[in-house]
């Protein structure tokens, strides 16, 4: 078989001494870096780059690919800690790991999230070996209509994100939609809602509005009691997830890891879907829909998988087509070129020992990390005995570093303080910031492939009916809307009726 | 704290998404709005800033029905030293450079809390920009200045 | 803590007593930040990497790269126009410092007034391409073909501003024909709608086509340099395929503060011409399709003409398109 073959192959390539130790580093590096707070991967990927150009280029991309596991580790380590997002996917994380956090169980978390993803890792990576050039040809079906179908699923899906109030998620989610067209129309160059402001014109930097509505406003929250309370955080009880933890979060597990491998090969963005669209269907799943906020273990589970197995899939595009699937692969793709590999459909028939050994060493790496990850948990969690005054000066220190550091950007920090006040006042409204989050990576995709479906289509707005999957994707995002509204419409008159007693 | 009549909590908060998408509907108002096939660049905005209003007005008219406990305390002091604290690095990032920029950030956030005292600012401010400065500067050489013009280098 | 700061004082002094005497002579005494004024990773990036890491082994000091993304590369250049004129601070921006001066209707610097040149350093060719269905035998049958459907056809471009979207409107522009523009974020995005089939034609640098069209998954019908390539060999030039003057590249060009030593910029300029000769550097250049400036280019008079031809020649272009990015 011609897939042992090239399996064979790949671990060869990336179990040589050499690429084993480039491995480690990136993922150590990616780890240590990604887990300061306000500092994601992105921002974590951009500063430890040039390191690679360096090496051989096998060595270089094994040990980048391994830079972004880490990364992305590290930046769920944070979420769960401190509330930290450091990118969209952790933002999910951080509802209900955080909590679990906050109940003594910051080490399950970990532990959860961490085995999580290995699993999601392995079955994705052999996804990628396996069916990369057919899922490649079902991705190049996905056009705008398509994509604008797919992000109202998701959209959709926000609804569940809310642990409170249904109408307020909405509204944020819609304020979240503004926020993302902040900056320059790609289709007039016209620049919306910047306020004049030049250094706005590309948008508002992720990272300064992940880190302003979740982390400062979840400092400020702590600062708000701080003299008649003293403990912020209840005993640790347990490093490692118990027997009844290894049952709930095992299909959470597997669904995730499906739903993220399945959205990580399309080019377009899907990914960004992936970690939301898991906590959905758990949400829905779940006997116990109302931990879904307050530490589910499912919800911890389920969104990390799907996040790592859509990070894995990712490469898909990349491999296959040469067409980075989102900013980080962008990188990639930079360090390709500066190593002499132009990426493009051929790059696995005139490269295979690269081609696969980056595949191999996407596995081999995420092994690492659990190995490295199990043991260190231990360290994570004392982290959290620093009494809160001392952590927050660090906080702010290192979140003004990484938000500075992607675009030496000033404007992204005064971004940073604005939102950290709107998060503030937003959470003393009682509403909550994930959805806002989803909004905003969701804006801007949803109107530009909105906007593009009517160009191609001219103006007929058919168009998302009768293509197929822009169709099935319709019905599902119908379908979803209706399983999700009906239980908490009749959850909500309950209620009402219960108040009025 | 219970409001007599109505909750405020929520009355302040669909006040505010009102306001909020009172603000994009007329800043869209300013853009071309244009067709359904050529969409202009204020059409989608507009459409989003009326369903924020629409949410608001929602939530406000909600607000008369139920009652809910209240806002709570405030963290006057945390407003007062965290966020300038970002504003500041980012005022003083090229002019001081990294060092001392660095330095007096984690100074002024450290006094967001009453249990910070001066002496464990200093030294928690002057540990952090050393292992920054080591971490950042020399183990990733990220592109800062140390010391910046207007310390006269 | 203090020895540290002793340090750090002693030499930035040093720096300083120098700078304003004999700059060039002790030039360069520290490592040299050059703005790039986009993201890591991207083509301009990439060009920016290889030459500064050749350069730096001239200089004998470091070559720093700084991105300072943002608005289509304004930013950075901005950023530039008010660095100190001590030629410790570089940029290297690619033909969007031409085009902007008219795309961007505000501009917070003068774009032949506050910058000094030092040289030339590639001139990235684009080529015309297509899905790869496309009927059309030859670049004469693909503008028929756009002519009679130009209600239909699609050009895909990668934002505004973008070497996509300039030779978009330069290819309508020749073809005196106003086609359907699909705008993206960005060439991944276009690319993968062109291979998907959703989009018909874009225009676009070798760096993002040449593996595309080896591979077959895309349609080439020109390139739009001066002679043939030597990475697509079977596809002609513009103009052998018969649209007169068509000839397009994104070229790169290395600038200083207003006011940097004419001395300062010629030991760059120096440095730069050794650069382009680094068999390393042309190596990966030809991989890009794209071939290191020539000596006589390489110079800060060259950039100079360039600079002013090409804001000369675009602006009714884009004047025409009605396009602006502000």
């Amino acid at each position: 078989m011609d897939l042992f073959n090239n399996l064979a192959l790949g671990f060869s390539t990336a179990t040589s001494l050499a690429n084993l130790f480039f491995c480690l580093i990136g993922v150590l590096l990616g780890t240590l870096i990604g887990v300061l707070p306000g500092i994601g991967a992105t921002a974590t990927i951009a500063m430890l780059l040039p390191i690679t150009f360096q090496l051989e280029p096998v060595s270089s991309l094994i040990m980048l690919a391994g830079i972004y596991y880490g990364a992305q580790y590290g930046g769920s380590t944070t979420a769960i800690l401190i509330n930290m997002p450091g990118e969209s996917s952790s933002a999910v994380t951080a509802i209900d790991g955080y909590q679990m956090a906050r109940k003594g169980r910051a080490g399950a978390a970990l532990a959860i999230a961490a085995l999580g993803s290995f699993f999601a890792g392995t079955v994705s990576t052999f996804l990628v070996a396996i069916f990369a050039p057919p899922l490649t040809k079902i991705a190049l079906q996905f056009g705008a209509a398509e994509y604008f179908s797919l992000m109202v699923v998701g959209l959709v899906s926000s609804i569940a994100l809310a642990s409170g109030s249904i109408i307020k998620a909405l509204a944020m989610v819609v304020l979240g939609l503004l926020l993302g067209l902040v900056g320059t129309d790609i289709y007039s160059g016209t620049p919306r809602f910047t306020l004049g402001i030049r250094e706005y014109s590309d948008g508002l930097n992720f990272v300064a509005v992940a880190v302003g509505v979740f982390g400062i406003a979840e400092i400020l929250r702590n600062l708000e009691g701080e003299k008649n309370r003293t403990v912020l955080m209840s005993k640790v009880s347990g490093l490692l997830p118990t027997k009844a933890d290894f049952k709930e979060m095992f299909a959470p597990v597997l669904r995730g890891t499906a739903i993220g491998s399945a959205l990580g090969i399309l080019p377009g963005g899907g990914a960004i879907l992936a970690a939301f669209a898991s906590y959905t269907v758990e949400k829905r799943v779940s006997k116990k829909p109302e931990e879904f906020g307050h530490g589910a273990i499912a919800g911890v589970a389920g969104p990390e998988s799907a996040n790592n197995a859509g990070a894995q899939t990712s490469f898909i595009p990349l491999l296959t087509l040469g067409i980075p699937a989102n900013p980080v692969m962008a990188l990639m793709v930079g360090a390709m070129i500066i190593q002499g590999i132009v990426p493009g459909p051929n790059v696995a028939t005139e490269q295979p020992a690269l081609f696969w050994g980056i595949i191999a060493s996407m596995w081999i790496g995420n092994l690492m990390l659990v190995v490295l990850n199990l043991p260190l948990i231990g360290l994570w969690v004392k982290l959290l005995t620093i009494p809160y005054y001392v952590l927050f000066p660090i906080i702010m220190a290192f979140c003004s570093i990484g938000v500075y550091s992607v675009n030496s950007n000033v404007f992204d920090l005064y971004a940073v303080a604005f939102f950290g006040f709107i998060g503030y006042v937003l959470v003393k409204l009682r509403c909550e910031p994930a959805p806002l989050l989803l909004g905003f990576v969701l804006g801007p995709l949803l109107e530009e492939n909105l906007r593009r479906a009517m160009i191609l289509s001219r103006g007929d707005p058919t168009t998302f009916l009768t293509r197929p999957i822009s169709a099935t994707l319709l019905v599902i995002a119908l379908g979803v809307l209706v399983i999700v509204l009906l239980p908490s419409v009749r959850k909500k008159r309950e209620e009402v009726f219960q108040d009025e007693e | 704290m219970k409001s007599v009549e109505f909750d405020k909590t929520n009355a302040v908060c669909g006040a505010l998404f009102v306001a909020i998408g009172l603000f994009f509907g007329f800043e869209s108002l300013d853009l071309e709005l244009g067709t359904a096939f050529r969409m202009g660049p204020g059409y989608f905005p507009f459409l989003l800033a009326c369903a924020l209003v629409l949410l608001g007005g929602i939530i406000l008219f909600q607000a008369f029905r139920v009652e809910h406990e209240g806002i709570g305390p405030i963290a006057w002091r945390g407003l007062f030293f965290i966020l300038p604290s970002a504003i500041f690095f980012g005022l003083t990032i090229r002019g001081l450079g990294f060092v001392p920029s660095l330095f007096l950030t984690a100074f002024i956030a450290s006094f967001a809390s009453s249990r910070m005292t001066p002496i464990l600012a200093i030294l928690l401010s002057a540990g952090l920009t050393v292992f920054s400065v080591l971490v950042f500067e020399y183990g990733l050489g990220l592109p800062f200045r140390t010391f910046g013009p207007w310390l006269g280098f | 803590m203090k020895l540290f700061k002793a340090l750090a004082c002693a030499t930035a002094f040093a720096a300083v007593a120098f700078s304003s005497v004999a700059q060039a002579a002790g030039y360069p005494e520290r490592s040299i930040t050059m703005i790039v004024p986009f993201s890591a990773g991207g083509p301009t990036d990439t060009v920016a990497r290889l030459v500064a890491e050749s350069m730096s082994k001239d200089l004998g000091q470091q070559i720093i790269i700084e991105n300072v993304g943002g608005a289509g590369g304004t930013l950075g250049a901005g950023r530039v126009a008010k660095a100190d004129a001590d030629g410790y601070t570089l940029l290297l921006h690619h033909i969007g410092m031409a085009t902007s001066a008219t795309l961007y209707r505000k501009l917070p610097y003068d774009t032949l007034k506050d910058f000094e040149y030092v040289g030339l350093v590639t001139d990235v060719p684009m080529t015309i391409v297509t899905r790869k269905d496309m009927a059309a035998s030859d670049l004469k049958g693909l503008i028929e073909f756009a002519k009679a459907n130009k209600d239909k056809v699609t050009v895909a471009n990668a934002g505004i501003g973008a070497a996509s979207h300039l030779c978009g409107m330069m290819f309508m522009s020749a073809i005196q024909t106003p086609l359907v523009t699909v705008p993206y974020k960005g060439t991944g995005p276009a690319m993968t709608d062109l291979l998907g089939g959703q989009v018909d034609i874009m225009c676009d640098q070798t760096t993002n086509t040449t593996k595309q069209i080896q591979g077959g998954t895309i349609k080439a019908y020109a390139v739009t340099s001066p002679k043939r390539l030597d990475v697509l060999k079977d596809v002609p030039t513009a103009v052998e395929a018969g649209l007169a003057g068509f000839e397009v590249g994104i070229w790169h060009g290395v600038y200083t503060p207003k006011g940097t030593p004419a001395a300062v910029n010629e030991r760059l300029s120096k440095a730069l011409k050794v650069a382009l000769k680094d068999p390393n550097v042309a190596a990966r250049f030809a991989e890009l399709g794209t071939v290191p400036s020539s000596e006589a280019d390489a110079t800060p008079a060259a950039l100079k003409a360039k600079l002013e031809s090409e804001i000369a020649r675009w602006q009714p272009v884009i004047k025409a398109a009605g396009q602006y990015a502000d």
